[in-house]
């Protein structure tokens, strides 16, 4: 186990590093220059040589880039241009922010996309499922950001049930975790209503197909009662896609995680990212491509492990 | 006594793009207390269909008509530890029921405890998520009021009884890690573990290699003999059914078309579909010349069934009569029927 866990990481490697490289690149493409950006109105030429020298804004791609690898080995992602933090505090204050919000969603929607896909397959062709299957396409169809917004205005603005922003009330003292939690549950509920319906349209199908394998008679010709039969039976046998997907749908959910972030103007890495992108914050949008890189990689991971755990022809091969 | 099952005009039809397709039509067949009843037939004659109908295992498509009357020992009288020795049900605990109308729960408590099945595909009858043993302990734990502990320990001494050596590792492994041979035999602990009255065996050695199906047949026997369980073997295999049956049915195209003592249709067979099949037998003392003779063409679709005689269209003896009207089963000898206007007395 240990060992596969070694191999998964040593095999992710070099996609890491490739997605270093194109992040790289990429930045350089965009039209834009930081020194500008960050001198202002007081741009002068020879302040912006002099920026760009003590920035190393001056030296070929290809040679930035080399130096900032060796850098970041050895733990250094350097200060933020604008902010002139380190880099790697600001991630650490924002990623708990998007890790809860990412976290929270995927489990309870995959958790409830389980519940819901297994209960539509008990009552297979019933109106219910016809119903349920209905309202999840149309939730299936919808964008994430239109969504989130639709909870912003209705919730934050029209009913005032939930705040529209930010992570803690700021008039509030002693801020504490209901008030966190207060704050976390429009971002999480419009991810969680994005991503539940496909899910939950996943799991229907993959349990009606585990309805029509053999063991599923078996169990019936034992006299296991259709309740029995369905959650016991079939159940954790189709979970095994869902738990694939789980692992594939992670940087999807991460890339909507940043979208919801902008919208309920939520400090966690997705704010961090776009403000940095519109400030050309160079060495904050390098790190943050990597935090996110590796999370990806740690949630497939851990996907993996998941599987194992619940298919025992994957744990013994 | 009643017999132990009493099948009387059963027919299914499933529905295909809004139509009923006859898969089995009228079939009527009883077994006996410790009998083995064979039912043969090429693949597609419908005996999956008439086994899973009598188990009411079909799915929703399909509609059923006729009556199952199984008799069974009464619940509240029954014993609940399989013994090992025959288990004697005396004519006064013993409860006669119409399996197709019983409510789902009272059918539940049937399957698995007084009716089993094995299937034909030990590779994927088992789950592949949970370990042998605790699926063997669920048929027990489902119809016999025991702790699991209990049913751990009952469950052990089945899979003894089926003949797998080192029960108690295979009891903590999953199907994966056992064989096709030793899975079917997974599934026959399974199917006896609550000792009951009736075993169907669907094609149980199908899969399997030629030597591991002999002793699967061979195990199938003494357990049916050791529990006095009836048993009711499918199979396309006139040798399996030489080897293991008192009385035979044949079946073509979702009817039975000759049924009787395996003795009688052996050395009498009246219909052509029964010769056709008793031709195809590999003989061991065949010269070379003497080829194998399977029947040419194909069982009919159910969506196509000829009006007149179903097996018309493959017969070496098709008369005018044969095309155009149905025959019914006709009483040969006693206890000996056939499906076939050659067999109606004076004709033949
Ligand atoms: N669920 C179903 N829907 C429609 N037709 C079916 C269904 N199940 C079986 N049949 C048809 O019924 C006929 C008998 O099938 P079956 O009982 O499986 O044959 P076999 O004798 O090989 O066991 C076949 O023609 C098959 O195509
Ligand atoms: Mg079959």
């Amino acid at each position: 186990m240990l060992k596969y866990v070694i191999r998964r990481i040593l095999e992710a490697i070099p996609t890491l590093l490739g997605v270093t490289i194109i992040s790289f690149i990429l930045i350089h493409i965009v039209p834009g220059n930081p020194v500008r950006v960050l001198l202002g109105h007081h741009y002068t030429a020879e302040r912006a040589a002099a920026l760009s020298r003590s920035l190393g804004l001056n030296k070929p791609v290809w040679e930035q880039y080399f130096i900032w690898l060796g850098h970041i080995l050895v733990g250094n992602f350097g200060y933020s241009y604008v902010y002139n933090k380190p880099v790697v505090q600001m991630i650490l204050q924002a990623l708990p922010h998007t890790l809860a919000i990412v976290v929270v969603a995927v489990l309870a929607a995959h958790l409830f996309a389980v519940f819901l896909g297994s209960v539509q397959a008990y009552f297979q062709d019933t109106v219910f499922d016809q119903v349920v299957t209905v309202i999840n396409y149309f939730l299936y169809s919808m964008p994430s950001f239109w969504l989130g917004l639709l909870l912003v205005i209705f919730f934050a603005i029209d009913i005032r049930w939930f705040p529209s922003g930010q992570i803690i009330n700021v008039n509030d003292p002693h801020p504490g975790f209901l008030d966190w939690l207060h704050h976390l549950i429009l971002p999480v509920a419009s991810l969680f209503l994005i991503s539940v319906a496909g899910w939950a349209r996943y799991m229907r199908s993959s349990m009606r197909e585990a309805l029509l394998q053999d063991y599923v008679r078996t169990a019936r010709m034992k006299g296991a009662k259709e309740f029995r039969v369905v959650f016991v039976h079939a159940l954790r046998n189709s979970v095994l896609p869902l738990v694939t997907m789980l692992g594939l749908s992670l940087p999807g959910m991460v890339a909507g995680a940043l979208f919801v972030e902008e919208i309920f103007n939520y400090p966690g890495m997705g704010l961090l990212y776009w403000n940095s992108i519109t400030n050309l914050d160079y060495p904050i949008i390098m790190a943050v491509t990597v935090f996110l890189g590796i999370v990806t990689v740690l949630g497939n991971l851990l996907a993996d492990i998941l599987y194992g755990i619940i298919d025992p022809r994957i744990r013994y091969r | 006594m009643a017999s132990v099952l009493d099948v009387q005009s059963l027919s299914v039809e499933f529905q295909v793009n809004g139509r009923y397709l006859p898969a089995v039509t009228n079939v009527s067949l009883t077994i006996e207390q410790g009998e083995t009843l064979g039912l043969v037939g090429e693949s597609g004659c419908g005996k999956s269909v008439t086994s899973l109908a009598i188990t009411r295992l079909l799915s929703k498509t399909a509609r059923v008509n006729g009556k199952v009357l199984f008799s069974g020992p009464d619940p509240a009288q029954r014993n609940p530890v399989p013994s090992s020795g025959p288990e004697e049900v005396s004519a006064r605990n013993v409860r006669e029921r119409e399996l197709l109308t019983v409510r789902d729960k009272d059918m539940q408590d049937i399957r698995g405890n007084e009716i089993s099945m094995i299937f034909q595909e030990p590779m994927t009858s088992l789950n592949p998520v949970y370990k042998i043993g605790s699926q063997i302990s669920e048929t027990l734990l489902l119809h016999q009021n025991i702790s699991p502990r209990q049913a751990f320990s009952q469950s052990l001494e089945m899979l003894k009884k089926v003949g797998i050596s080192r029960p108690e590792q295979i009891m903590h492994q999953y199907p994966h890690q056992l064989s096709g041979g030793m899975r079917q035999r997974v599934m026959i602990a399974i199917a006896m573990a609550c000792n009951p009255r009736l075993l169907i065996a669907d094609e149980p050695t199908t899969a399997l290699d030629v030597t591991i199906q002999a002793q699967i047949l061979e195990l199938m026997k003494g357990i049916t003999r050791d529990f006095g369980t009836s048993l009711l073997l499918i199979t396309h295999d006139l040798g399996v059914v030489a080897e293991m049956c008192n009385r035979v049915a044949v079946m073509y195209a979702g009817e039975i078309v000759e049924q009787g003592s395996v003795d009688e249709v052996f050395f009498n067979a009246k219909h052509p579909y029964t010769v056709g099949l008793m031709n195809a037998i590999p003989k061991f003392d065949a010269t070379s010349k003497e080829r194998l003779q399977p029947i040419e063409g194909n069982v009919p679709s159910i969506a196509r069934m000829p009006k007149g005689c179903r097996f018309a269209p493959r017969c070496p003896h098709v008369m005018k009569q044969c095309v155009e009207q149905h025959p019914d089963l006709f009483e040969v000898e006693n206890g000996h029927q056939s499906r076939c206007w050659l067999s109606v007395e004076g004709e033949a």
